[in-house]
């Protein structure tokens, strides 16, 4: 086997043990919903290109790119970028929720001690 | 015409290991006629809360530590559902004087303001005059003392208070001073007296990171949302066009 074929090989390998792993978790209830249909779409992209690596060179083409493969690394990147943000987002509105309810407690708690003393 | 009910008046302290000063503090507010003192134990590692509760005041307890405003917003939800008029809010350290209670909610009774800050610059350092500076610069706010917890709020400045938008952040100064303008709300400042902490220890200004840590979060509140410090106050009862 060359080294290219092997290298599609383990590519589309990784990608399946990826998407495997993923549709485990879903199963497992350890990964809802949004993140996981995420980590599929990666699963996904990588047994692609990991196959079929000339769709890169297509896609390069298509758009007048000079060196097709840094336009993997750079969508890359920026899917990276943006997972981070939405990531953050996510904590920013947990955060609150977690603060709201932490004051709901305290402010039931006393108001059912009061109750039972009543 | 007839005299308008009284306000049903609540005092709320967040504290945060303040065992040591909170004796005092209610034995000194117990002078004063409010309807309900209310301390919010931050979580405190020290006794805060039984010393609280032997003082027989209301005391609501933090299931983790989130810091003076979430504190002191649990607070303002509390006289907010149990129907409060006005909520003075004032800090555990002994730090401000409970006589001056009457002075900030005079403005909320006679509908003046819905907001009244007890304002007193001259115990501020030059550090803390210059972050007061650039915050009223950034944010457009005609306010002298920025970061006084010693506040009275009305029914409708509490209900602002306690909203949702209030619940993420992180101090109580620019970003929430700058939702009041927004909601309408007419705020104005009181001269008060002010001693110096049992402790000497500022919460905001206790290291350089914390200064640094809330002059960035203030910043971020004071340039995105500048344009609401121009917004003018609505009376109650109107609404805006």
């Amino acid at each position: 086997m060359t080294g290219l074929n092997l290298l599609r090989v383990v590519l589309a390998l990784l990608g399946l043990g990826i998407g495997f792993l993923m549709v485990y978790l879903v199963r497992r209830e350890r990964l809802h919903g949004n993140y996981a249909a995420w980590w599929i779409s990666v699963s996904t992209c990588v047994i692609v290109f990991g196959m079929f690596p000339r769709v890169i060179d297509w896609i390069g083409a298509l758009l007048g790119v000079r060196y097709p493969p840094i336009l993997l690394v750079v969508v890359a990147l920026l899917l990276v970028l943006v997972k981070l943000l939405t990531n953050d987002l996510d904590r920013t509105r947990h955060k609150r929720k977690l603060r709201y309810l932490a004051q709901r407690i305290a402010i039931l708690e006393h108001d059912l001690k009061r109750t039972r003393r009543d | 015409m007839a005299d308008s009910p009284p306000l049903r008046l609540a005092v709320v302290l967040p504290a945060y290991n303040e065992a040591g000063n909170l004796v005092e503090v209610l034995a000194r507010l117990g002078r004063i006629p409010v309807d309900e003192i209310v301390v919010v134990d931050d979580m405190s590692s020290d006794a805060t809360a039984t010393v609280a509760r032997a003082a027989g005041v209301t005391v609501l307890s933090m299931p983790f530590h989130f810091g003076a405003w979430t504190a002191t917003q649990t607070g303002l939800r509390y006289a907010f559902r149990h129907g409060y008029d006005c909520v003075v809010t004032m800090d555990a350290d002994g730090q401000h004087d409970p006589e001056s209670i009457i002075a900030l909610v005079e403005p909320i009774a006679s509908g003046d303001a819905e907001v009244v800050i007890g304002a007193c610059v001259s115990r501020a350092s030059r550090q803390r005059r210059l972050v007061w500076r650039y915050l009223r610069w950034l944010s457009g706010l005609d306010i002298a003392d920025l970061t006084s917890g010693f506040r009275a709020y009305s029914r409708r400045a509490i209900a602002v208070a306690a909203s949702w938008p209030a619940t993420s952040f992180d101090y109580q100064d620019v970003g929430l001073l700058l939702l009041l303008r927004r909601r309408g709300m007419r705020i104005i400042e009181r001269e008060v007296a002010m001693s110096a902490r049992r402790d000497g220890k500022s919460r905001i200004f206790s290291s350089w990171f914390q200064v640094a840590r809330y002059v960035a979060f203030s910043s971020m509140h004071g340039w995105s949302k500048r344009a609401d410090s121009r917004v003018p106050p609505r009376l109650p009862g109107t609404t805006r066009a």
